[in-house]
Formats: C-alpha cells, sequence, structure tokens
C-alpha cells in the first residue's frame, strides 16, 4: 500500500529546496550548540549540585554555570526557531502529520520548556535559600528538559516513517499515538544527550577562564572538571555513535557507508572529535573549533541520513519554486546587520568595565 | 482534509490557540512598550538626575526579563506549536507565503534576546550612555518583530491583492497591516503602563511611588487614547462581512465587540480616577485589577477579531476547516470521504451511515466544534431533527454566514445529518394533528426523526 503523505501547499516555495536545505541545516547547528549547553549543562550541573553538598568547589561551579543557564535557554529556544520554520517550510507535508499525530505530548513540549525555564531561574534566583534542596530543582530541570529532548526525537524519527502514518493513525486516538520506534529512539536519544554533556563540559571549561582574575583556583579546577566531563562523554559517545549506527535499517546504514560524501563527513567529524580529545587539556581554543567542526559535520550527516530515509517517498526538489529574492536579500542583509549588533552589543558587554555610571546623556 | 485533525476534548482547537495566543498577546505588546518604558524612563532618571528612580527602573527590568524573555518568547513559539496542530494546512499556506518574513523575525529576536540579557546584565557593567543604547536596540528589534508579524496576521483578515498576485510584497502590505501596526502598537504603549503600575505600586519610598504610579497611569492612558482612533480606522479596511458580523451579524460576535469596548472604558476611568487622581491610595490590588481588565480587553477583542474572520482562516481563499475555495468543486464532485487522507471509512455502508458521518464530522467540522466543550455540536443540534438538521446542513453558508458551505456529495450531507442527529434523544415534538389535539395528548411524533426526502 502507497503511504498516505498529504498533497503539498499549491504555493510555490520561496527558494530553491537546497538553499531552504542548507539554511535548515546551518540554523539547526546554530540551534544544536545552545541546545548542548543547556541540556548537558542541567546534567552536570545535577551531578555538581549534588557533590556541592560537601565541596565548595562544586557548589560555587552550580551557582556560576546555573547564572549562565537561563539565557542559554532564551538562545536555545530563539535559535530552535530558524531550522524548524525551514524544517516546516521543506518538509511540512510529513512534519505536521507527525507533530499532529502526537499533539498532546508535542503540545507538551511548550508547557516543559516554560517549565523548566522557570525552575532554571529559581534555581539561579534563590541558590542559597535552596539551599540542599537546589539540586532536586536541578534534577528536576533535567529530566523536564530531557523528556523534551525525547520528544523531539520521537517526533522527527516519525517524519522519517511515512509509510507508517496511516497504520498509526488508525491504531488510536489522533493526538495521543506516540513513538514508532522506541530502541532507535533512545540509541538517538543517548547519542544526543551524550554529545550535549561533552559539549556543555567544554562550554564550563571555557566559561572557568572567566573567573581566572578573581578566584584562579577554582577556574583552574572548573576547567579541569568540565574538561573532564568533555573528554568522558566524547569517548562514550564512540561507543553510543556505534550503537546509533547499528541501530539504523540495514538500507540507511549502507546507503551513508556507499554514500563518499557521507562516509568523507563521518571521517571528517571523527577526526576533529579525536583532534579536540587531544587538544583539550592543553588548548581550549583550538579544542572548540575542531568540535564545533564535529557538530557542524554530524549535523550535515544527519541531514543525509533524513534524506536517505524519505528517498523513496518524498523529494523535495520535486517542488514547484518561485523565488522571493528581493524579500530575501532583506533577511540575508539584515542577519548581518543583526550578528554584528548582537556582536558589538557583546563587545561592549565583555570589554574591561568603564566606571562611569555617571556620564551625561 | 489533507491532514489529521486532532480534537483536543472540551477546548476544542480553536480555543488551545485562543488560550496561548491570548497571554501571549497580553504579554508580547508589554515586551514592545516595554522595552520603550524602560529606555525612556530610564533616560529621565539621568535627566532629572533621580537615582531613585534609576533604581526602580532597575527592579523593572528584573520583572520585566522574567515575564517577557521567559513567558513571552515560550508563549510566542507556543502559539506556533498550536496551529501547527490546530489548522496543519493554513500554517503550512502561511509559511509559504511568508517564510522570509518569519525569518527577518527571527534575525530581530535574536538581537531583541541578547540585548535584553545585556540591558538587564549591563546595569553595573555598562556606562550610562551605552546601557541605553543597548536599550533602544532592544527596542527597535522587539518593534521590528511586531512590524513584521503584523503584516503576517492582518493578512489572513485582509490578504488583499495577494490572492491575485501571490507575491510577498502585496501579502505582506494588505490593507490591514498599517492600520493595525497603529492599534497594535497604542496597545503596546498601554500595556508598559499597565504592568509598570503593578511594579510601581510595590515601590517602598512614598514620593518615589507617588511619582511613578502616576508616571506608569500617563503611559496606560496615552496608548489607551489612541486605540479607538486607530481602531476605527482598522475597521474601515475589514471585508463588509467582518464588520457586519462584529456588528450585530452574529450577536456572540457582537456582544464581545460590546465587551470589549466596555473592558476599555473601565480600564482608562480605574486609570484615571485611581492611580492618575488618587496615586496615593494606590496599591497591588488595584494595580492587579487594572491587569486583569486589560487581560480581560485583550482577550475578548482578540476573540472578536478572530471571530470576525469567519468562515474563513484566510479570507476567500481557506475555509476555517483548511479547506480552499479553489477545491470546493472537486471536493464537492468527489465527495469527503473519497478526497480526504485521514478517515477509517472510505464508503457510505446504509450499515454504518452514522459511523461515516462522524469520519465527515471530523474532517469538515472539527476545526472549530467540539461534541461537548466549546461550540459543541452537540447542543447545536439538541432538539432537531434528522430532516431540521439536513436543511441546515445543506444552506449551512446562508442560514449561519459565519460558517462555510457543506462540502460533499449529498449522500455524505445525509450521513452527517444521521450522526448530527445520533447525538441527542429524538425531538419530542407537539403534534398538531386535529385528532390528537381534540383529545388534548401530546403525543411524540417518533416519525419526525424519519429520512429527509432527497
Amino acid at each position: 500500500m502507497n503511504p498516505v503523505i498529504p498533497g503539498p501547499v499549491p504555493v510555490p516555495l520561496p527558494a530553491p529546496p537546497g538553499l531552504l536545505e542548507f539554511l535548515l541545516v546551518f540554523t539547526f547547528i546554530l540551534h544544536l550548540l545552545a541546545m548542548n549547553f543547556l541540556l548537558g549543562g542541567v546534567i552536570i550541573l545535577t551531578v555538581s549540585g549534588y557533590l556541592g553538598r560537601r565541596d565548595s568547589r562544586h557548589h560555587e561551579l552550580t551557582r556560576r554555570v546555573g547564572n549562565a543557564l537561563p539565557p542559554v535557554t532564551a538562545f536555545t529556544i530563539t535559535l530552535g526557531v530558524g531550522p524548524l520554520l525551514f524544517l516546516q517550510l521543506v518538509y511540512g507535508q510529513l512534519f505536521y502529520t507527525s507533530s499532529v499525530l502526537m499533539a498532546w505530548y508535542w503540545l507538551a513540549v511548550v508547557f516543559l520548556v516554560l517549565l523548566g525555564y522557570y525552575s532554571l531561574y529559581w534555581h539561579q534566583l534563590q541558590y542559597d535559600e535552596l539551599g540542599s534542596k537546589a539540586p532536586w530543582v536541578m534534577l528536576a530541570t533535567a529530566a523536564l528538559f530531557l523528556f523534551v529532548a525525547f520528544i523531539f526525537t520521537q517526533n522527527v524519527t516519525a517524519m522519517l516513517h511515512p509509510q507508517d502514518f496511516y497504520p498509526r493513525f488508525l491504531s488510536g486516538q489522533v493526538g495521543k499515538i506516540f513513538g514508532p520506534v522506541p530502541l532507535l529512539n533512545l540509541a538517538r536519544l543517548a547519542h544526543f544527550v551524550v554529545a550535549a554533556v561533552a559539549v556543555s563540559g567544554l562550554g564550563v571549561a571555557l566559561l572557568s577562564s572567566r573567573w581566572r582574575a578573581e578566584s584562579p583556583e577554582l577556574a583552574a579546577w572548573a576547567r579541569r572538571y568540565g574538561v573532564t566531563w568533555f573528554m568522558g562523554g566524547t569517548l562514550a559517545q564512540f561507543l553510543v555513535g556505534l550503537w546509533f549506527l547499528f541501530s539504523l535499517p540495514a538500507e540507511i546504514r549502507q546507503a551513508l557507508v556507499g554514500d563518499k560524501f557521507a562516509v568523507g563527513v563521518l571521517v571528517l567529524a571523527i577526526m576533529l572529535a579525536l583532534l579536540a580529545l587531544l587538544t583539550a587539556p592543553t588548548n581550549l581554543g583550538v579544542a572548540s573549533v575542531a568540535i564545533l567542526g564535529t557538530v557542524s559535520a554530524m549535523a550535515v550527516l544527519r541531514h543525509f541520513v533524513r534524506l536517505a530515509y524519505l528517498r523513496p517517498y518524498f523529494d523535495p526538489h520535486s517542488l514547484p519554486v518561485r523565488g522571493q529574492w528581493e524579500v530575501f536579500s532583506i533577511f540575508a542583509a539584515l542577519l548581518l546587520a543583526g550578528l554584528a549588533t548582537v556582536g558589538w552589543m557583546l563587545y561592549v558587554f565583555y570589554r574591561p568595565a568603564v566606571n562611569s555610571r555617571r556620564v551625561s546623556v | 482534509m489533507n491532514y489529521p485533525v486532532w480534537e483536543p476534548y472540551l477546548l476544542g482547537g480553536g480555543l488551545v490557540i485562543g488560550i496561548i495566543a491570548i497571554l501571549h498577546v497580553f504579554v508580547s505588546h508589554f515586551a514592545v512598550g516595554g522595552g520603550l518604558f524602560l529606555v525612556l524612563t530610564e533616560r529621565k532618571a539621568y535627566r532629572d538626575n533621580n537615582p531613585a528612580l534609576l533604581e526602580y527602573v532597575k527592579s523593572h527590568s528584573k520583572f520585566f526579563v522574567l515575564v517577557v524573555l521567559v513567558f513571552g518568547a515560550v508563549s510566542g513559539v507556543g502559539i506556533w506549536w498550536s496551529i501547527g496542530l490546530v489548522n496543519p494546512e493554513a500554517t503550512a499556506t502561511l509559511i509559504h507565503v511568508f517564510v522570509w518574513g518569519w525569518a527577518i523575525e527571527w534575525v530581530f529576536f535574536i538581537v531583541e534576546i541578547a540585548a535584553a540579557f545585556i540591558y538587564y546584565y549591563g546595569w553595573d557593567r555598562l556606562d550610562a550612555k551605552t546601557h541605553l543604547r543597548v536599550g533602544w536596540i532592544y527596542f527597535g528589534a522587539a518593534w521590528a518583530s511586531l512590524l513584521v508579524i503584523n503584516g503576517i496576521l492582518t493578512f489572513m483578515l485582509t490578504p488583499g491583492r495577494w490572492l491575485e498576485t501571490q507575491t510577498f510584497a502585496s501579502a505582506y502590505f494588505n490593507p490591514g497591516m498599517l492600520p493595525s501596526l497603529v492599534v497594535r502598537t497604542s496597545v503596546c504603549i498601554a500595556l508598559a503602563g499597565v504592568y509598570a503600575l503593578i511594579t510601581s505600586s510595590a515601590v517602598r519610598d512614598a514620593a518615589l511611588r507617588y511619582e511613578v504610579v502616576r508616571y506608569a497611569a500617563k503611559w496606560l492612558l496615552a496608548g489607551a487614547l489612541i486605540i479607538p482612533f486607530a481602531g476605527i480606522w482598522y475597521i474601515s479596511t475589514l471585508p463588509s462581512m467582518a464588520r457586519e458580523i462584529s456588528l450585530g451579524g452574529a450577536p456572540a460576535v457582537t456582544v464581545f465587540a460590546g465587551f470589549s469596548i466596555f473592558f476599555s472604558a473601565l480600564v482608562m476611568a480605574f486609570t484615571y480616577f485611581g492611580p492618575l487622581q488618587r496615586p496615593r491610595q494606590f496599591n497591588l490590588v488595584f494595580a492587579i485589577l487594572i491587569a486583569i481588565l486589560a487581560l480581560s480587553t485583550t482577550a475578548v477583542t482578540e476573540w472578536v477579531r478572530e471571530a470576525v474572520r469567519k468562515p474563513y482562516i484566510i479570507y476567500g481563499y481557506m475555509y476555517s476547516n483548511g479547506l480552499r475555495l479553489a477545491d470546493v468543486e472537486r471536493v464537492r464532485a468527489q465527495g469527503v470521504l473519497k478526497s480526504a487522507h485521514w478517515v477509517r471509512q472510505r464508503d457510505l455502508d446504509p450499515q454504518h451511515l452514522a459511523s461515516a458521518g462522524n469520519e465527515i464530522y471530523r474532517v469538515q467540522c472539527a476545526s472549530c466544534h467540539t461534541l461537548d466543550g466549546y461550540n459543541s455540536i452537540r447542543l447545536g443540534v439538541r432538539g432537531w431533527s434528522w430532516s431540521m438538521i439536513d436543511y441546515q446542513l445543506d444552506h449551512l453558508s446562508t442560514l449561519k454566514g459565519f460558517m462555510p458551505a457543506f462540502v460533499g456529495t449529498e449522500e455524505e450531507r445525509q450521513a452527517l445529518g444521521a450522526w448530527l442527529a445520533s447525538l441527542n434523544p429524538p425531538p419530542a415534538s407537539i403534534s398538531i394533528e386535529p385528532e390528537a389535539a381534540m383529545e388534548g395528548i401530546q403525543s411524540q411524533d417518533a416519525t419526525a426523526k424519519g429520512a429527509p426526502q432527497p
């Protein structure tokens, strides 16, 4: 039986699918970086918060990194808007269907994120008052965000299986039909979570360099601590990545290993991860750039896997296109101007403080 | 028709979107107006050399961050989530038309969020001039994001020339765009005052409280005074049918439109006679009362704005159930059950007529109606016989102007009618046969439930 896939919107795509897919992957990488720091951060801080009951360094680290997490949450959410926009544009026929089938769970994401976000602020603003209860707040936050991650992997995996849409539709009540392939999803979820912990460990190490001037001991320790998480996570990823690779259906795996480009990207990702492992203890800068490369390469590979899954059912290049180049140019110009503005604001924020609040305006 | 239909129990899809959207509107307009409030008040504090006022702005900025950056951002995503679940076809259409608009808005979001955090964390790190500049960047980006989304929202009610040209420019610069922008900007200013009344009521220093309470009240009144004029301009751009619905055509909508005016008047009166005239007696409870009234105004006004768009979701292009006008003839000829993807039953088997009717209800009616909750269909047809229901279905768009016509074959219409008739016990009707009347017997006419004659 042919899969039931909703028909495309009779409005042409506003740019060639290639460009839209590039933007999808590019904006997804931005989201992924913030998301990794957040998800890994709440996991690391749950552990550190617990250890911090006896160890003042952990206590202080949890406070300081905890201060950074609410803004990271804001950026995770906002940067997520971009990829979801392009995903809906190109793959809407699949994405809306899989979302509607699990509508209650998908809608729950909004409320779970809201709760998690406010609990991060609670942790930050009431850290001292919470005392030994603070790790519980962080644990609850980690549970909320892990559940969000689980729902996400369920939905984006479900959308890759249009042949299951109709049978799943028949199997239950629309809105409550959750998740198609549990084992694959666990591997996929684990792949993401372990990556998040590794990247976040690196983030902690980077953040600690800002404490060097006023608390050099704490900074040196936090750097080693973050790097330990990073190395542990990255080493674990070699196993989890293999698990994920072998949990993929044979035809997808073969499409992956049979394609020179995909293999090249995979090898590049692994080489960069190895480079990051080697350099992290001594040179955080090189390690960070290398891991940025790994994350980007894996995002490209992920897109390749998506295309391999969908090849028999759906080809975005078959959709009609009528470029809206004028508006696209405005977007591109504003994107550059916007990033420059953010860069300027970060520059004035982090440059040495000028203590002259009373300058006339 | 194209997508499976999710039926969120008693709420129905419309109310799921509505609840999230109303809360979001109430916060997101504050996100814009509150930004202007922060920079102008901060500047005033420097100019008047008033450190107490500056302290107030600082504390207000924390409240601002906790409300705007968390609830505002997440609820905004929530609207997007819910419209994709309830109206995937319309959402997909909007994204095809406006993706670059949304991408531009996304850039403004990034700038807005970064600026808000740097403003908030920058009180002790940045010099006054740079701090103010960051505040202006925040407000600029926030208002620009309103500028973008406002055009997309008004497009749904007044798509204007897009229906012929299908270009981005004609879609975005639609007839309702400019007046709505003025309305929304005024709402932003008024809401900045509403929220500032909350924080100012908590100021400890009596002299400062006196000053900021009155100051906040002026913001509220200044914004609120522009709204009626801009509102009339906006209403003048509406399609005539939408105007008729709000001005008497559909009683519920007219009543809500009345509520909108009534609540706005209450907000203004309370603000004038309360915080502006008697700032000393003003307290948190009063501030929250004004906020609740303002939220009620937002709720009923947004509800009316959504309601007048009926029977469309994109005016003159797509009905509220996701059916494009261009597809009506095809579906009518083919039948609903044969055109819809997500049905369990494709044939009209006389044995299972009502269950086929239930399928038809789901794909064609359930995006607005629920069985027993909001806009309940069971209540809607209570006391109606099958023939009455069938007559209504046959003349739906003329009898109820805010509903789309039933689209499907005649047999499908009857199946839908059979299912609707099965929702309630058969109607008890008073017999008017002369012999029964003579005997003074009120008999239940079971035959009234007979099949309608084609």
